[in-house]
């Protein structure tokens, strides 16, 4: 079950009517054992009808010939399962604890999670290794959504732009710019290589806690800060972009609803969802990612006060059939990608122009309308399942890193 | 028809690489060589459909141009004709009739070249690149697909200059492929997506990405009835994954292999991975046959998933790869995939002369005449009986005489 936020900050109302788990209140009896309860179209949004465990998913980079991965996840939605196992995991340990779920895992879980690193870890270490193309995104497992902070740029794209500066002879910045996501990724991935607690807690929590295909949704296109443009977007107070706290700055940020050209671009996007009693629906942007903005002017850099209760999305997570990606033949709320454009404006990005979607990654939004509430706010509807149960609050998992560390804290320091 | 246009820098602006033939690797294969190759690294490669007698190769290029050639039996190759985008030209692909050939480029365009007056014309238009382009031949309609980077799917009907169906998708289309009544796309952002084009196009299924790392080529497979029923897919990591629509034991039947790796299988000392540049299946055999920035390429069986051959290793990473429409000819693109970031040297000057500093950008066809790689598969006559490959040399080359096939 669905651990209660409200009765973690202290102010449940429903007591010992509560739908969601109140860890150590009552988890000390046994649990409640995942019952194979509601098999469908529960408004735990089948959360809790998983039958596949976690553990038959873990194949760390183990590519043999008939690899297990498959089971039959060709149509199901398998991402769930994970945030179950989390669930259980943290309700087991329940007893006796305060409400600090994340603090222990059981066995399981911490078995799951240890295998999941060190599969990351030899990941990395093939990865910078072997001389494979840097700019792609990763994923531990098959199932897991993608880790943040790596962006995907195809070889086509990056010779485009080489192209792009040639014509404008400005190929010094060309040359910077590659340099300066060279190093982003080298710096990512040092920090994966070696991780220490805080990169591990954001990793558990992006790959075990969130449905896999919020995740995806949240990747942002490539951003890169070229040139001497302000990444406005991500500088300007009042935006929810935050890294986590555990990352660094330069490779986390959290995607909001960014006022960006609302343009129909179908791409995935973020939405962050105030937290419960922002009294809105829910649609919590997991920790999205924007790619690694680099460096000019504000690099995503965290900042509780930052942080802001946009009103927000709805967003709809699509049916489990897809595979992460919300249905989003309509309008693309958000996420067109955030780059700042290269310092020569190049005439192949799309920029500002309304209609354009901005595909490469090198193009700039047109505006920074952050904090706007044009925000589009929702993706396309048809298929959402989500929208009506967190009118209330948003279940924990569905809280980016900070707003479930405030959650926690003793103190609610948002905002200060 | 024009013969291609300025061939300049032939004999100049080379490196060094000349006149060592000894040691140079430009044709490890003793593949045909191409004549008047393009300039610049080729992008996409296609050869005419069976509906056409003889064989029509295009190739489509990062110096804009698109150029046809004829292949003759004896492995001869006739430059036809060229035809300018004022972008790179990123896929190319005929109609099933032969007579037109679809080119997608950078400049945001899709042109329809019709190949008998040697007319292009526009038939689309994107807010990004154009990254695939396909014809797609249903019994109650046809279309031009295209894929582009500005995260649609777009489907013209080429008299029209508004598409006939837009479909969103999640991120930059950065490959497809079509073989009726089926069509995948993997997108950036590890997306997959599976199309059913009966009546009209719909999405039909998105799909996890069996792969790790970034979405670098697909294509598309048929069954013993000639249906497509999977795709295989290759990423940057020097993985292909193998995927079945609608397998009785995805378990099982879903599997991916590792190649283009330096090692092998030797997984204890430490690997160069290499993208998989590019994935075709031979039409008769069902073989798939892979290319990789190693500059090798390799056949394969994925029925008994085994290697079947491999090629030496080319000087340059191998861009594109395409068969003909029986088999018997597999040309390749050998050219600079800018899977080393870096940029050619000398850094500063024009493009074209950078390209040319590289090395040289060349197409090789081959016909894999050896029966012995086809042991496995227990059928008679092998790929083919062509004798000879070509592979196109910008520069005066001693292969493209030496090789006692060519040209007979």
């Amino acid at each position: 079950m669905t651990i209660c936020q409200f009765f973690l900050q202290g102010r449940c109302r429903f007591g010992d009517r509560c739908w969601n788990e109140h860890p150590g209140a009552r988890g000390a009896g046994g649990g409640r054992q995942q019952p194979q309860q509601q098999p469908s179209g529960s408004n735990r949004r089948g959360w809790n009808t998983t039958s596949q465990r976690y553990s038959s998913v873990i194949q760390p980079s183990s590519f043999s010939k008939p690899t297990p991965w498959g089971g039959s996840r060709d149509q199901e939605k398998p991402s769930f399962s994970s945030f179950d196992s989390g669930a259980s995991a943290s309700r087991n340990r329940g007893f006796g604890l305060s409400e600090n779920p994340f603090a222990s895992l059981s066995s399981d879980g911490q078995k799951d999670e240890k295998k999941l690193l060190e599969g990351i870890v030899k990941d990395m270490e093939i990865w910078e290794s072997s001389g494979q193309w840097m700019f792609s995104v990763y994923s531990p497992i098959k199932t897991k959504p993608n880790i943040s902070g790596f962006t995907d740029i195809s070889p086509e794209e990056l010779r485009l732009e080489y192209h792009n500066f040639l014509t404008s002879n400005n190929l010094q910045s060309y040359l910077n710019s590659v340099q300066q996501l060279i190093n982003q990724w080298r710096n990512r991935v040092n920090e994966l290589k070696n991780i220490n607690i805080s990169t591990k807690v954001a990793l558990v929590r992006h790959l075990l806690y969130v449905p896999c295909h919020i995740q995806k949704l949240n990747q942002a296109a490539p951003t890169f800060g070229f040139g001497s443009r302000q990444t406005t977007t991500f500088g300007s107070p009042g935006f929810p972009v935050n890294s986590s706290s555990s990352d660094n700055a330069q490779n986390f940020s959290f995607k909001t609803n960014s006022g960006f050209v609302p343009a129909p671009s179908g791409s995935p996007s973020g939405f962050r969802s105030p937290p419960a009693f922002g009294g809105v629906s829910s649609a919590s942007s997991a920790i999205s990612t924007s790619t690694p903005v680099f460096g000019f002017g504000k690099p995503e850099i965290t900042s509780a006060a930052s942080f802001s209760f946009k009103s927000p999305a709805t967003s709809t997570f699509g049916s489990p059939g897809f595979s992460g990606f919300s249905a989003s033949s309509a309008a693309d709320p958000v996420r067109a990608p955030l780059a700042p454009a290269f310092g020569s404006v190049s005439s192949v990005a799309g920029f500002g122009s309304p209609g354009s979607h901005s595909y490469s990654a090198f193009s700039k939004p047109s505006n920074d309308t952050f904090g706007n509430s044009s925000i589009p706010t929702s993706l396309s509807v048809s298929n959402s399942i989500v929208a009506t149960d967190n009118v209330l609050f948003t279940p924990k998992d569905k809280l980016t890193v900070e707003e479930v560390e405030q959650f926690q804290s003793k103190k609610f320091t948002l905002g200060k | 028809m024009s013969l291609f246009g300025t061939t300049s820098g032939f004999g100049t602006g080379g490196t060094s690489m000349f006149g060592s033939t000894t040691t140079d690797n430009h044709n490890p294969m003793k593949d045909i060589e191409v004549t008047s190759s393009p300039d610049d690294s080729i992008g996409c490669l296609s050869f005419s459909p069976p509906t056409l007698p003889g064989n029509f190769l295009i190739a489509g290029s990062w110096a804009n141009d698109v150029r046809c050639w004829e292949v003759q039996d004896n492995g001869q190759t006739i430059p036809k004709a060229q035809q300018m985008h004022t972008g790179p030209v990123l896929d190319v692909c005929w109609s099933d009739d032969g007579s037109k050939v679809f080119t997608a480029s950078c400049d945001k365009t899709a042109k329809m070249w019709d190949l008998n007056s040697n007319q292009a014309i526009q038939i689309a238009q994107h807010d990004a690149p154009v990254k695939t382009i396909h014809w797609i031949k249903a019994p109650n309609y046809s279309c031009v697909m295209t894929g582009s980077w500005d995260k649609t799917l777009k489907f013209w009907d080429t008299r029209s200059s508004n598409p006939m169906m837009v479909l969103q998708l999640p991120e930059r289309c950065y490959c497809a492929d079509v073989i009726y009544p089926m069509a995948v796309v993997a997108t950036a952002e590890r997306g997959l997506i599976v199309y059913q084009l009966e009546n009209q196009p719909s999405e039909f299924r998105r799909i996890e990405s069996p792969l790790k790392h970034q979405h670098r080529c697909v294509a598309i497979f048929k069954d013993k009835q000639n249906k497509p029923t999977g795709f295989a897919l290759g990423s940057i990591e020097g993985r292909v994954a193998i995927h079945y629509i609608n397998p009785p034991n995805p378990a099982k039947d879903n599997f991916t292999f590792k190649c283009h790796r330096s090692n092998g299988t030797n997984t204890s000392a430490p690997q160069d991975i290499y993208a998989v540049n590019g994935i075709a299946f031979h039409p008769v055999h069902g073989t798939l046959a892979t290319v990789g920035s190693d500059g090798r390429f390799s056949f394969w069986d994925k029925d008994a998933r085994t290697k079947l051959k491999t090629s030496e290793q080319l000087d340059q990473p191998i861009s594109a790869c395409c068969f003909n429409h029986n088999g018997n000819i597999f040309a390749y693109a050998s050219s600079y995939d800018w899977s080393k970031v870096r940029i050619p040297r000398p850094a500063l000057g024009a493009a074209r002369q950078q390209s040319r500093a590289l090395g040289w950008e060349s197409i090789g066809l081959s016909c894999d005449s050896s029966p012995d790689s086809h042991h496995s598969f227990g059928q008679s006559p092998a790929h083919g009986k062509c004798p000879v490959s070509v592979s196109g040399h910008r520069l005066p080359c001693p292969w493209v005489q030496k090789d006692g096939q060519a040209g007979g």
